[in-house]
């Protein structure tokens, strides 16, 4: 579709002025946009560099209809009516694809086999961390011989830096694709009795930064990294075998952080571990700046560090709660932290150079999110649907009302704990809808309305989208296997 | 630390649910704490030793046929891939019912009526360490 509009788009344009002249709407701002819209398409340069630095920045969680409402949210907020809105990564400067996100033996993913399908170029089985298709779930001895090579292996091999942070814990799927190799992502803090072919995923992370592997590593999860009992004031130990792994990263000379005094503390000569939780970061629209750093600030403290090192660099920034907020079919915390993606992304762009920095921004999976109609212009996104108006572009001030009589928002979920449907006295589930204000709807708090009841809303298997600048992003196009952005960094990075 | 604390749910929900209702003059549960912060709020500094409305959700009870639930502002909704562990939010308030609590679903709100109370207390029955309760409290 995007070929055929383009090159549908360039026929009008390459016609010449003349026959511009003559389209009866040639002075309209859209028609106007549309041109400029293209000149920018005929201006890119493709840019086969060798890159020098990688960043693969992961919003969990934020498939095509979730990025759409981060989009119109972020505008929102900056007083825009929302649907004109242009994310960072949503500029003609962007390359893009949409992304199918499955696993081996799931048609919805999770976490952990996308991250490592990113990580290793191979898609990867429910569950599991870069293990290769014969390694199975939760048993511990189909991990010796399936292990895979990941991309942070291999740049460390060219010398490059590695780092990766995020706001869900360090040991969580995400991040964990980075440096682990797991049969179970669960096995944060511990494997099961009798297995000895892998540790568990926090030893691994340290074992990475005792390897030269992992060089900064930042984000949620500190229990982990503690033993139970053990506590320094921010984090609470949950390690049940007593090993302290702060004090074994402070052994091999690695800076630590829990807070935000001790993150402005860091220093540049010396490799980063911070934990900033027990267990997540906190999001967003919770979080207090004198607490927990922002995304966009670990950010810049990691490509600063990162950036010391003349060979380059692979940096994996994860915003890992976009996904928990919509697991908990709350629209507003969700939104909010793709917003503090969308800087993060902003501030990765501002302080790196296209020439040799590839630049990926991408989810790794979708929700069960969707979206009502037929909602005017400016509907506030967390909020009711509005008629359309019939003159200008605000919507109007009548509700839309569905067949109950009811207003609804213009954000559900399919599923998930805010299911219309309740638990009954004799065990039944019914239920008819709430009635609702815009006050209620627009609530930090809010769960949107859902139909089937669940404890948790799930992912759903849709398209992701990616987004890339820098050498070699030209190579997303279309739709792709989400392997595949392992190959194009893997091309960049060696790219003679 | 009060709200970085985490503890492991025991789904021990009792079959039958009580019907729910939320009072108009309720406070919500959050305002009890501070906004963007880690600490109980000026208002509930205010409120300690008063009877009080406050709106919430009950969480699945620790212990069937008890007079003690946790009071969540939001559902305790349950992420397999988020946790493994169910875990408790940063803002709750332990409840202290004179009767024996009539379980209602996680997802419907309620309103309990109680005398707020603030300090460290271990309950003796499910180890739960509190800072924050509504003492003598009734649901409805």
């Amino acid at each position: 579709m995007k070929t055929t509009l383009s090159i549908s788009a360039l026929a009008v344009f390459a016609s010449g002025a003349v026959f511009a002249q003559d389209i009866a709407q040639a002075d309209n701002d859209w028609f106007v946009a549309g041109q400029t819209t293209i000149q920018e398409i005929l201006d890119r340069q493709e840019n086969t560099n060798q890159a020098k630095n990688v960043i693969l920045l992961v919003a969990d969680g934020n498939g095509v209809g979730t990025n759409y409402a981060v989009r119109l949210f972020a505008g929102q907020q900056e007083g825009q009516l929302g649907e004109e809105h242009v994310l960072p990564y949503e500029t003609a400067d962007f390359h893009s694809a949409l992304v199918k996100t499955y696993n081996i033996n799931a048609q919805t993913p999770d976490s952990a086999p996308t991250a490592g399908a990113m990580n290793t170029g191979v898609k990867q089985r429910f569950n599991l961390i870069n293990l290769g298709g014969d390694a199975i779930h939760d048993d511990c001895s189909t991990v010796a011989g399936n292990e895979l090579t990941t991309f942070a292996e291999i740049v460390t091999g060219m010398d490059k830096s590695v780092g990766v942070i995020s706001t869900a814990r360090l040991t969580h799927a995400t991040p964990a694709g980075v440096y682990a190799k797991t049969a179970n992502r669960n096995w944060e803090d511990s494997v099961p009795e009798g297995c000895t072919a892998q540790v568990d995923i926090a030893s691994q992370l340290v074992n990475a930064m005792e390897a030269g592997i992992v060089d900064f590593a930042m984000g949620g999860g500190g229990r982990y990294f503690m033993p139970e009992g053990a506590s320094n004031g921010t984090i609470s130990g949950r390690r049940a075998d007593g090993v302290d792994l702060v004090a074994k990263a402070g052994e091999m000379g690695v800076q630590f952080a829990s807070d935000t005094a001790s993150f402005d503390a860091l220093t540049m000569d010396a490799p980063v571990l911070a934990l900033f939780n027990d267990s997540h970061m906190e999001y967003e629209a919770d979080r207090a700046d004198d607490d927990e750093p922002s995304l966009a600030d670990m950010t810049a403290k990691a490509i600063e560090f990162l950036s010391q090192n003349e060979n380059g660099y692979y940096l994996e920034i994860e915003a890992g709660r976009v996904d928990h907020a919509n697991h908990d079919g709350n629209a507003y915390r969700t939104l909010a932290d793709g917003v503090a993606f969308a800087e993060a992304v902003a501030k990765a762009d501002e302080l790196t150079n296209d020439e040799d920095t590839l630049i990926i921004v991408t989810a790794d999976h979708e929700h069960a999110i969707a979206f009502n109609g037929y909602c005017g212009r400016g509907s506030d996104i967390t909020g009711l649907c509005y008629g359309v108006s019939k003159e200008g572009e605000m919507h109007s001030d009548e509700l839309n009302l569905a067949a109950d009589g009811k207003p609804y928002t213009v954000i559900g979920y399919l599923n998930g704990a805010g299911s219309v449907l309740t638990e009954q006295e004799d065990g039944t589930f019914a239920g008819s809808r709430p009635d609702l204000t815009q006050e209620d709807a627009t609530d930090i708090d809010y769960m949107q309305q859902s139909l089937i009841p669940m404890s948790s809303e799930t992912h759903s298997g849709e398209d992701v989208a990616v987004y890339a600048k820098g050498p070699w992003a030209h190579l997303f196009d279309g739709t792709i296997e989400q392997n595949v952005i392992f190959h194009v960094m893997n091309h960049a990075v060696n790219a003679e | 630390m009060q709200t970085r604390r985490t503890f492991i749910l025991s789904a021990a929900a009792a079959p039958l649910f009580a019907r729910a209702a939320v009072a108009d003059d309720a406070i919500k549960l959050r305002d009890l704490y501070e906004r963007r912060g880690t600490g109980l709020s000026e208002l509930a500094t205010e409120l300690v030793g008063q009877r009080i409305n406050v709106a919430g959700f009950m969480a699945p009870p620790l212990k069937a046929e008890s007079n003690f639930f946790v009071l969540t502002k939001m559902p305790m909704s349950v992420c397999p891939f988020c946790e493994t562990d169910a875990e408790w939010p940063n803002d709750i308030l332990a409840v202290y019912t004179q009767r024996i609590v009539d379980v209602t679903p996680f997802n419907v709100g309620i309103t309990v009526s109680g005398v707020l109370e603030v300090g460290s207390y271990r309950d003796p029955e499910t180890g739960f360490v509190s800072l924050v309760r509504l003492m003598d409290a009734r649901v409805g």
